[in-house]
């Protein structure tokens, strides 16, 4: 009876696996004979992208998602906000796309979303999104474009080129002229001065910088400053007594509300330690717009802003500018600190959690 | 313990395919992207009677590429996480062994790293080195479960508390190895973080939906024709030994197959934990501890589990996903303190 039992047994087992197996076979059938969405428009144009992808852009370009925050601002720059369809829960500038479709973080973006907005071209960047989501939309049949800047001019040439795939190059060249003008007006003032010595803080616990191969650091540079932070990494995190052997002259921050809250060097200076750094006794900081964290065509105003912080003398017939600054940075120390962190906290968490990923998708 | 019937094995399995089946149409109409099942079904009664050729773009797309295989992934992981989550509680007499507790998941994660980072240095064909990956997450699951089994073994029986506090520090051990690896090593390795929490959101290549399907069905067949044997393990090695049970044979049949179930999970998924731990549990107080109907019935609650996890994991602040493994963590930690609790007393 019992071996009976167990024969019956092991029929019922392999009838089961038979129809796990049909199910698996009855689905593959049913995927493969998917046709990707971006057939309807029948007019291709292949691209290189920054990464050495080719890239099978459709023609036009008429929804566009974007996966960075740098990306939308590129977009908005472009004057091409009206065919931005979707994009990520940290693109916050210029306020109006706040109110577009979000489609998650960059890191984890909601396929389902991206899939439903219809895009003609999605737009990565290699320094933020995964290789997965990329690797996803390929096996979608979404189109998806990636920028890969290192400096402020590969900034330029970057929007320049992303200017000419969705196919409004003049708005491009107008774009990077600009951008070149006003950088070229600021060499002028600080070029030839000695470049001050300065500590750019992402996140101070544990205590984070950049490292040279950043376009941060090159934005240091072309402030007229230099990062005294030398990491062949591009996210260091480094030792306030290395920090306190090299003492920079200033300490840099960046702030996605310039004017409510009061200077994080107020709270530096609570903070144990780092009262061993002259900077912080002696208040020499500098407050910049978060627009040095992203790598779009808003950073040269973080870039001017930092060069007049730093060097106000340069800039003495525009007096308003560079000395008003400097006393509006100075007000009583309060509680909300925490949140003028909050921006370079969202960040490093993206920096830090870039282009990794999973283990056996490929 | 009472003869186990076909009967009543189909009763169990049918009652658990039915739900695994509401689940799953739950999963498909939930997500970032709301779906009408109404619409759906409509549609698909069209397309079965001939009247349209295929569904709606929007259907193909967002279901069919991205909400089924998603799907058909955390069956697969799920099955397999809770059918090594049985058999290490059995062959181990411990209740509260699990891939992710005993280290094994972490073992797996770490076998995966480093198959990673060999890759690029082994001349292998690239059919070859996609395999590489799963390969170093059991070989990582097999060489943990052998150390926590070692370290859990006094005078010739298991310790129930050394086992779980070596696959604990065994498990610390791990991670801590993983972390000095992904910060010493630049590239793509500081992303692994993500994968690291258990993560079903990135669809694979089609070959893998049937290599990780055949490759659970090998596994748990093999633990399935030791399941007579692992209930009479349940009163002791000496005593399934006296009864005829060839413990060593046994013994390897499970931990092969239970590694390979948990590396596969892994390679794919990450460290999903407690799945392996809350399912046996609930299945074992549903219809009891008869292994014969347990591994199967297991397998679906598995499957019903992580499917379940998951859609909530990818729903509660869409369109921002959770990491899967923080869901069944939060569920499944608060499950463990309880069972070692009343375990303790």
């Amino acid at each position: 009876m019992k071996a009976f039992a167990r024969l019956r047994l092991r029929s019922a087992v392999s009838a089961a696996a038979a129809a796990l197996l049909l199910c698996c076979a009855a689905l593959a059938r049913s995927q493969s004979s998917t046709s990707p969405l971006s057939s309807a428009s029948p007019v291709f144009r292949e691209v290189t992208d920054e990464t050495g992808r080719t890239v099978r852009v459709p023609q036009p370009v008429r929804r566009i998602v974007s996966l960075a925050p740098s990306l939308t601002e590129t977009v908005y720059a472009l004057g091409l906000q009206d065919r931005l369809v979707g994009d990520t829960d940290y693109c916050d500038y210029p306020a109006d796309a706040r109110k577009k479709t979000k489609v998650g973080g960059a890191i984890n973006p909601s396929l389902e979303q991206v899939v439903a907005l219809h895009p003609d071209l999605v737009l990565v960047t290699k320094g933020l999104n995964r290789l997965e989501t990329v690797h996803s939309l390929d096996g979608l049949g979404i189109s998806s474009y990636a920028t890969d800047p290192h400096t402020v001019e590969e900034i330029i040439t970057s929007s320049k080129k992303l200017s000419d795939v969705l196919g409004v190059p003049e708005a491009g060249a107008s774009v990077a002229g600009e951008m070149q003008h006003r950088l070229a007006d600021l060499q002028q003032r600080v070029g030839a001065l000695a470049a001050k010595r300065v500590l750019f803080i992402v996140w101070h616990q544990p205590l984070i910088s950049v490292g040279k191969h950043t376009f941060i650091a090159d934005a240091l540079r072309l402030a007229g400053a230099v990062s005294i932070v030398d990491s062949e990494q591009d996210w260091p995190q480094v030792s306030l007594e290395e920090v306190a052997r090299l003492q920079p002259e200033f300490l840099v921050f960046a702030d996605s509300h310039s004017d409510s809250a009061p200077p994080a060097v107020e709270m530096l200076a609570t903070l144990p330690g780092w009262n061993i750094l002259d900077a912080v006794n002696n208040r020499r900081f500098a407050v910049i717009s978060d627009a040095v964290n992203r790598p779009a065509p808003r950073i040269v105003t973080a870039i001017e802003d930092l060069a007049k912080q730093l060097h106000p003398d340069a800039f003495v017939e525009k007096p308003e500018n560079g000395k008003e600054k400097m006393e509006k940075e100075n007000p009583p120390p309060n509680q909300q600190l925490a949140s003028r962190y909050s921006f370079s906290l969202d960040v490093l968490h993206d920096h830090m959690t870039i282009s990794g990923g999973r283990v056996c998708a490929r | 313990m009472r003869p186990l019937t076909l009967r009543r094995l189909l009763l169990q399995c049918s009652i658990l395919v039915l739900i695994l089946f509401v689940v799953v149409v739950i999963a498909v109409k939930f997500g970032a992207v709301p779906v009408s099942l109404y619409a759906l079904g409509r549609d698909l009664w069209h397309v079965l009677l001939g009247q349209r050729a295929d569904l709606s773009s929007d259907y193909v797309l967002i279901i069919k590429n991205i909400r089924l295989p998603r799907i058909l992934l955390g069956i697969i992981v799920g099955a397999s996480l809770s059918v090594a989550g049985t058999s290490f509680q059995a062959l181990l007499r411990n209740p509260l062994a699990d891939p992710y507790v005993l280290g094994v998941s972490m073992g797996a994660s770490l076998g995966s790293i480093l198959a990673l980072i060999a890759e690029p240095y082994l001349s292998v064909s690239p059919a070859f080195a996609a395999l590489l990956t799963p390969l170093g997450a059991f070989l990582g699951a097999g060489a943990t479960i052998g150390a926590v089994y070692f370290l859990g073994r006094r005078e010739g029986q298991i310790d129930s508390a050394t086992l779980l506090l070596g696959g604990v520090i065994i498990s610390s051990f791990l991670s801590a190895i993983i972390m000095f690896l992904m910060n010493t090593l630049s590239g793509n390795l500081r992303g692994l973080s993500f994968w690291l929490m258990g993560d079903l959101s990135t669809p694979l290549q089609k070959n893998a939906y049937w290599f990780l399907g055949i490759g659970f069905l090998l596994a748990s067949g093999a633990i399935y024709t030791t399941a007579a044997d692992l209930n009479l393990l349940l009163s002791g090695e000496k005593e399934a030994m006296h009864l005829g049970v060839d413990v060593p044979r046994v013994r390897l049949v499970v931990y092969i197959a239970a590694s390979l179930l948990t590396g596969l999970a892994v390679s794919v998924s990450g460290a999903i934990g407690y799945v392996g731990l809350i399912v046996p549990h609930a299945i074992r107080f549903i219809f009891g501890s008869d292994h014969r109907t347990l591994l199967p019935t297991a397998a679906l609650g598995g499957a019903i589990a992580l499917v379940f996890a998951d859609t909530l994991a990818r729903t509660i602040v869409a369109p921002t996903e959770v990491s899967v493994g923080a869901v069944t963590a939060v569920v499944g930690a608060p499950l463990f303190i309880y069972l070692l609790r009343r375990k303790l007393s």
